[in-house]
């Protein structure tokens, strides 16, 4: 296999670097690792490794059949990420979206539910200026609505309880903005079983969606990264 | 639908019941209900009568007023969206009000701004920023500076959440529970070992049941020779070698250590079980009460299961088995570790176990609402319960039925 200079290297924006296969992001926080991925310097910057086997949104971006662009949000905007984690993805969007000490002036708002998860989240907030970690339930827009006073434009959600969709067509509702792309992480395992298989609670989502004033753009099967998962891009409509 | 300060619940977090700390006070929205329901239904009338095509002279009847708020301002704004009035608070670079003010819009009260508006215009519906049904207009949202402050609010706000889930006695509990798990599997591999290990070298030693000292002793002696002697056996043609012994002197010390720890950590779950579950502590003993929590993930949960599943939790590969292939179910899970069950003739276990199980679901429920806590009476009578059930069936049942 040629490797090396034959590799492939191209931005997906200005932070996100596709280098052959692997997924390159230049580090907000140069000379520190957030999960044990690796650094490397290309041409004097240094870029963290965005491994797809630990972040679905990574995985998503390998992935995609169109444009990685368009599974982007806009640097310097603010986006809104549910079911956060304990911060993978989180520190890469925050690279891409706000940049070193937050010179872009972005606004990443991630929440979560487990205190467990928020203890890595505010730590890392305190590096990572643009970062807003809420500790909050998803569904219960009430409680943390008030921190978006606009809607937004991107807004993910990765978060494995039952009614997933549900969850998202409601945030998309109140916080995304129209046209606005919605990203969904749909883990089959946490939907309740029907005895039709995966692929029918895939379709069924799908159609889910379509109905619920959403264009389904993309339909991005993780599996091999993340199995079981299915990352749908949508688009708003109303 | 959980009261307040239990179980899981007990953390409180921006979308649950916060403890009210500060000096807002909350002006509850269903005190607001009689007014605005008459609003609501003059609404709906008025609309029904413009659909029907009459209502061109009602359109100056029409005059629903929204209270807009967020956690820095609020508004006045009419159907249409004219803004009316508004009302700012410029005091946001206090981190501390700022908390105050997020807390209390999550718990669902009103912001001081929101509360002046409301007097002065006592019929507005108040709605907080973002609800669907508020409409369009030109709100006065929060300037940057503004932004900033509430973001820093925000995660000074996570901060505490994190900090108070070690509140939680549940996480607590089961932190607990797994250490003594393993630390259990542990200390039995090394006892094992260090009998094995002893007995290479004085092959005349016995140890019968009762090892617990061994660790001690070994760890207190000084050579193989000393041993030998405070075990009262001859010594062997063959010893360990200088640095051979210190290592076998150093497990016994491991080994002695661990005992020690095991103990301590049993007291603790004791203890914080008897707090956490006292009724269920008082029906079964603390460190099963304590099993049974950590496995049903809480005790919130736990008192949400129905008895049945109390009384298979912990054997649940024989459970689905059985939902599987249709094997006979299991009659009890952890709770065999109880005497009563355990030590009762084969053929009454599974009649007992149901008994317990179902009293135990009873105490895990008073335990979790924090109603009056079961004491020794009520074990008393389970346990004058589980003796009937033996006398009944004295002897085992006719195999051929």
């Amino acid at each position: 296999m040629a490797r090396g200079n034959n590799r492939r290297r191209s931005m997906l924006s200005w932070a996100v670097m596709k280098d052959g296969r692997t997924l390159w992001t230049l580090n907000a926080v140069p000379k520190t690792t957030v999960y044990g991925e690796s650094l490397r310097n290309f041409s004097g910057t240094e870029f963290r490794r965005w491994d797809p086997t630990r972040s679905k949104l990574g995985a998503a971006l390998v992935r995609t059949r169109r444009a990685p662009e368009l599974l982007l949000p806009e640097e310097g905007t603010t986006v809104l990420y549910l079911g956060a984690g304990h911060g993978t993805s989180i520190s890469h969007l925050h690279d891409h979206l706000c940049g070193a000490e937050n010179d872009l002036s972005g606004r990443l708002v991630a929440v979560d539910l487990a205190p467990r998860c928020l203890r890595e989240l505010t730590h890392m907030a305190k590096s990572r200026p643009g970062l807003v970690p809420v500790l909050g339930d998803a569904r219960k827009h009430a409680a943390w609505g008030v921190l978006l006073p606009r809607k937004v434009n991107w807004l993910f959600q990765d978060v494995a309880q039952a009614g997933q969709v549900d969850i998202f067509i409601a945030a998309c509702r109140r916080f995304l903005e129209r046209n606005g792309t919605g990203l969904l992480s749909l883990k089959a395992a946490s939907e309740r079983w029907t005895g039709e298989g995966e692929e029918a609670l895939f379709t069924s989502v799908e159609q889910t969606l379509e109905s619920s004033g959403f264009e389904v753009e993309e339909r991005i099967e993780l599996a091999g990264y993340e199995d079981n998962h299915v990352l749908f891009a949508v688009r708003k409509l109303e | 639908m959980s009261p307040e300060g239990v179980g899981k619940d007990r953390v409180p977090h921006c979308g649950q019941n916060i403890e009210k700390g500060h000096n807002y006070e909350y002006l509850s929205l269903s005190e607001l209900q009689p007014a605005s329901c008459l609003i609501l239904i003059a609404k709906v009338v008025v609309r029904g009568l413009l659909r029907s095509g009459k209502g061109e002279d009602m359109l100056l009847v029409r005059r629903c007023m929204w209270l807009w708020y967020d956690w820095r301002a609020a508004a006045i704004a009419d159907d249409e969206g004219t803004i009316l009035d508004d009302e700012q608070w410029d005091g946001f670079l206090d981190q501390r009000s700022v908390v105050a003010r997020l807390e209390c819009i999550a718990a669902g009260g009103l912001t001081p701004e929101a509360r002046t508006l409301l007097e002065r215009f006592p019929d507005a519906l108040p709605r907080v920023h973002g609800e669907s049904d508020l409409p369009q207009a030109d709100w006065p949202l929060p300037s940057q500076k503004a932004q900033q402050a509430v973001d820093q609010a925000a995660i000074a706000m996570a901060t505490l959440g994190v900090a108070q889930a070690a509140g939680d006695p549940d996480r607590r509990l089961e932190h607990l529970m797994r250490a003594s798990d393993e630390m259990r599997s542990t200390f039995i591999t090394m006892e094992a070992r260090l009998v094995e290990w002893v007995g290479l070298f004085l092959p005349e030693a016995r140890f019968g049941a009762d090892r617990s000292a061994l660790g001690k002793t070994v760890s207190e002696a000084e050579s193989l020779e000393h041993l030998s002697k405070t075990l009262d056996v001859s010594m062997p043609p063959v010893g360990p070698g200088k640095s051979e012994w210190k290592s076998l002197k150093e497990w016994g010390q491991s080994v002695s250590v661990f005992r020690g720890q095991l103990d301590r950590l049993e007291n603790a779950i004791r203890n914080l079980s008897e707090q956490h579950l006292p009724s269920l502590s008082a029906l079964l003993g603390p460190l099963l009460a304590a099993r049974l929590c950590v496995e049903a993930h809480g005790r919130m949960r736990l008192a949400r299961l129905p008895a049945g599943t109390l009384q298979v939790l912990g054997a649940e590969k024989a459970f689905f088995n059985h939902l599987k292939t249709g094997a006979p179910p299991p009659k009890h899970g952890h709770i065999f570790m109880h005497p009563w069950i355990s030590r009762s003739p084969r053929w009454v276990r599974g009649k007992i176990s149901r008994t317990v199980a179902a009293k135990a679901s009873i105490a895990a429920k008073i335990d979790a609402f924090e109603g009056e806590p079961w004491g020794e009476q009520e074990m008393r009578e389970l346990e004058q319960k589980v003796e009937d059930i033996r006398q009944a069936h004295s002897s085992p049942p006719s195999r051929r039925g």
